[in-house]
């Protein structure tokens, strides 16, 4: 890596100057202001990258640390360079974060970031000063948790933003936040952010170490660092959990998890990660109870038939006609009459032509994705039925699937249930239901066996945690959720409400 | 190391299950779908003939490809010597394998329950596909080939059809039970005799085969529940009807839902009275060798028509009809009895009921049950109430006594 080698700025301004456009390959978006002070006739320079920084910010700084100079030469300090230099940087320090360079590595590195870097002719050392702004997404509402009622504010892309829509949600000092750069290349700001005093020690200390032991050239999304830090790498489940969604992570830190933000992506990822995690939504506890409790039982209902539907309807089918009721068995019979296909085939190629369906239309501009899904699936389906390649109670089964499918409201939850739903289909068609109890249990004993950070992944079930019942499967009514996640909470912090 | 076994175990699976090759994989389009069974006496030989009733899929009313124009069913028969055997036999005639497992029907011919039905069930028992909860009925005048060959109007399919009738007249008239392979193997094995409902075409059996006869308004052959027939040793002794085939429910305890028409003064059954409760206590004990029949009924009705006047807001009327319909109740119940007992057939399940209460007592008579049973003697206490009197209390008719 350049900048490894020779450590240190050099004293002289035209020198450093050559040094830094070299490396940047006379990059054109370097911007490089000289100034020669009427004072002393000592030449100054103001370097910065164009678009990483907000340019009323920059001319400000400069302004600033100029101001001596057109104020006329006041003191005979101002006529050394070190006098100059210890006025810049007490200046300096009037527009916000300023720091002392003195090797090449920090100077890439604040100038990369946004800084801007002021470099005096005759000193081996420079300042510089955070300037960093410029073109970013505005906090918008969230596009993929949607709330009716709640928070329409979302993250965006850049961390500084992030973290202080947390911060404003949680006006607590205990509310920590650290900070660190991985990506040996990217240099990408990662940030952790828990409440001291909830979230346990062992775990912060677990995830920091899991972070440090990163060494990649990339990160440029936090679904590296999830698949970097994960312990189940060769699971289907997602073990950590990600939202865009400051009032979920604020929620979650509460319960004494921690976030992690990575700069340059909406989603901020929680650990650690229960399996129920996956199936609430921050709705969930704006609205009353009843309603939440009933939602979350259908949300399980529908993880069931998007796990087991295609699976349960071709074994049901193929091994075990006894147990449908006989007017639907006849009605059955009297659609498959005709149909080439066994029923497996039959069920695989719906199923396939819904993942089709389902890709195409989701990288499409959303006019496009509309049609997309009408041709398919209404066009496609109709007509299918209608030349007798597959039946229409196939086509209701795979439809209820996909529909119950898109009930979970986390997308990566789903993404797994889909890869499942296939291989449970595959055994229903070899081992009928016996095939599709045997998988069960391998699912559950393996669900039982994961962990995210060291905690249990399907806690509060297995193990079974009486206390923290009420916010699993049901909401139960505020006064009754009395105590924080037991084993993810710090235990002297435990309760929830006073 | 952790992948490998991964893909070991992942490879094992994968082997469990191609070696099980679904052995037991049948699809829906290569199964005959079997509803109804018709079981008679092969003539001249020591064989059964066996008739299935087999679903035509294509042609019934919720398929939605363009229909056939074929009756809803097909009907197969096979002889031999077991029934099992003439089911596989079937394979001559059917493209497709039968399937048992949704048969709702088993029709025994008259022929055949006359010469005894003892040994016909043990491959509903024995069969994983066969089951036990089919109900069972005998064709009364006829063999159960031409029952099983009679479409129905409205009923797609016939043997449901069956099902559905008896069901519905022994829920809410109750002169005949649906009386199923598992109650009836119990009822054999029991201590008692069993009954089980007739059903009897009337009309022109040739024409009910044909769909053209579902396009009338009036179709020209009708299979419809009649009587209770009463076996003895495994063989059909004789056909009760009407208030006798009732008393044998009531006493049996199986009457859910019935009408009553109660004589007044001076006018013969001219109140009808619903019943929708009942309940029947049996107690059986021996008196000097002689065995007593205690029986308790208790039923509950509204009444639903009367034909004259009556004042029913008065309450020593109701008092009355209740006194009656409980006579009445208590009569048909009475008769029963003694239709069973000159047929020395103890289809009460008396005998089970003291071997049940009193098992040293019934060591010492169950080698003469039978003539004992018909030598008992009747307790017969009847409770009836009437809960209600519809929608009105007197009738619209005015009462002649007043207006005069």
């Amino acid at each position: 890596m350049p900048g490894n080698q020779d450590p240190l700025l050099s004293a002289k301004l035209a020198d450093n100057l050559q040094e830094i456009r070299d490396r940047l390959g006379n990059s054109p978006d370097l911007i490089i202001r000289k100034f020669e002070l009427v004072t002393s006739l000592i030449e100054v320079a103001a370097i910065y990258i164009n678009g990483l920084n907000d340019k009323d910010i920059v001319d400000e700084f400069i302004t600033h640390i100029m101001a001596f100079d057109t104020l006329g030469g006041d003191g005979p300090q101002l006529n050394s360079v070190n006098g100059i230099y210890q006025f810049m940087k007490g200046k300096a320090l009037s527009t916000g974060e300023e720091k002392v360079i003195r090797d090449w590595k920090e100077l890439f590195a604040a100038l990369l970031s946004g800084n801007t870097i002021v470099l005096v002719d005759g000193l081996a050392e420079a300042i510089g000063g955070n300037t960093s702004g410029g073109e970013v997404r505005a906090v918008t509402e969230a596009s993929t948790q949607v709330a009716i009622r709640g928070s329409k504010e979302s993250f965006t892309e850049s961390i500084g933003t992030n973290l202080s829509l947390v911060r404003r949600r949680i006006k607590n000092a205990n509310l920590w936040i650290e900070t660190m750069k991985i990506g040996v290349v990217t240099q990408t700001d990662v940030a952790i952010m828990y409440m001291n005093g909830i979230a346990k020690e062992s775990v912060i200390q677990k995830l920091k170490q899991k972070l440090q032991g990163i060494h990649i050239d990339a990160i440029l999304e936090s679904g590296y660092i999830e698949q970097l830090i994960e312990e189940n790498k060769y699971s289907p489940f997602p073990t950590l959990y990600n939202t865009e969604r400051p009032d979920s992570v604020a929620g979650n830190l509460m319960e004494g998890r921690i976030a992690i933000f990575v700069d340059g992506t909406p989603f901020v990822l929680i650990a650690p990660t229960t399996f129920f995690m996956f199936f609430h939504a921050v709705e969930d506890y704006y609205q009353r109870y009843d309603i939440s409790t009933l939602i979350r039982l259908l949300r399980f209902m529908c993880l069931i038939i998007s796990l087991f539907g295609p699976g349960l309807f071709v074994a049901a089918l193929n091994f075990h006609q006894e147990m449908i009721p006989t007017p639907l068995l006849i009605n059955l019979a009297s659609q498959r009459e005709g149909v080439p296909f066994p029923t497996f085939i039959e069920a695989l190629l719906l199923e396939v032509t819904f993942e089709i369906i389902r890709e195409a239309g989701i990288r499409m501009p959303s006019p496009i994705g509309q049609t997309v899904s009408i041709i398919g699936g209404l066009v496609l389906g109709q007509a299918a039925v209608q030349a007798g390649i597959v039946s229409p109670a196939m086509v209701i089964v795979v439809s209820l699937t996909g529909i119950s499918s898109f009930a979970t409201p986390a997308f990566n939850m789903a993404l797994s249930v889909r890869i499942l739903r296939f291989i449970i289909m595959f055994i229903a068609a070899f081992m009928g239901l016996y095939g599709m109890c045997v998988f069960s249990f391998i699912l559950i004993a393996h669900l039982c066996s994961l962990s995210s950070l060291g905690i249990p992944y399907m806690s509060p079930m297995g193990p079974f945690i009486p206390q923290n019942q009420q916010d699993a499967v049901f909401r139960l009514p505020f006064q009754f959720m009395k105590n924080r996640p037991r084993l993810i909470s710090q235990k002297k912090h435990n309760k929830r409400i006073r | 190391m952790k992948g490998k076994r991964l893909l070991l175990t992942v490879f094992c699976m994968l082997a469990v299950m191609l070696l099980t090759s679904c052995w037991n994989s049948r699809e829906l389009n290569e199964m005959a779908i079997v509803t109804g069974m018709g079981i008679d006496k092969a003539p001249d030989k020591d064989e059964y003939r066996v008739t299935f009733q087999i679903v035509n899929p294509s042609s019934t009313a919720t398929s939605m490809g363009a229909s056939t124009g074929q009756p809803t069913i097909t009907v197969y028969s096979a002889t031999d010597r077991t029934l099992f055997g003439a089911l596989r036999k079937t394979s001559k005639k059917a493209a497709r394998q039968l399937f048992f497992a949704h048969t709702q029907l088993v029709v025994i011919g008259e022929d055949m329950a006359r010469s005894g039905i003892d040994d016909i069930f043990d491959v509903f028992e024995r069969s994983h596909e066969l089951r036990l909860n089919a109900t069972v009925l005998v064709s009364r005048g006829d063999d159960a080939n031409s029952i099983m060959k009679i479409l129905l109007p409205i009923e797609s399919l016939p043997a449901m059809g069956l099902v559905k009738k008896v069901r519905n007249t022994a829920a809410i008239w109750g002169e005949n039970r649906d009386i199923t392979i598992f109650e009836l193997i119990n009822g054999i094995t029991g201590e008692g005799e069993v009954v089980i409902s007739g059903i009897r075409v009337i009309g022109d059996k040739e024409e009910g085969k044909k769909k053209a006869n579902l396009e009338q308004t009036e179709v020209k052959a009708i299979p419809a529940i009649s009587g209770l027939g009463v076996f003895k040793k495994g063989k059909l002794v004789t056909w009760l009807e009407g208030s006798e085939a009732k008393g044998v429910l009531w006493v049996q305890n199986k009457i859910d839902q019935t009408t009553v028409n109660i004589d007044t003064e001076g006018s013969e059954a001219s109140v009808a009275v619903d019943i929708n409760y009942s309940k029947t206590a049996i107690n059986v004990e021996l008196r000097e060798g002689v065995p007593v029949f205690h029986v308790h009924i208790q039923e509950e009705g509204k009444i639903s028509e009367t034909r004259g006047f009556m004042d029913l807001s008065n309450g020593d009327e109701i008092a009355k009809l209740e006194e009656q319909l409980a006579k009445q109740t208590k009569e048909a119940a009475i008769r029963s009895i003694q239709a069973a007992q000159r047929l020395e057939s103890d289809i009460f399940d008396f005998g089970n009921e003291l071997k049940r209460l009193r098992p040293k007592e019934w060591e010492a008579v169950k080698e003469d049950w039978s003539s004992l049973f018909a030598q008992g003697k009747l307790d017969v206490r009847v409770e009836a109430h009437i809960r209600g009197t519809g929608m009105r209390l007197k009738p619209y008719l005015q009462n002649k006594d007043e207006s005069n």
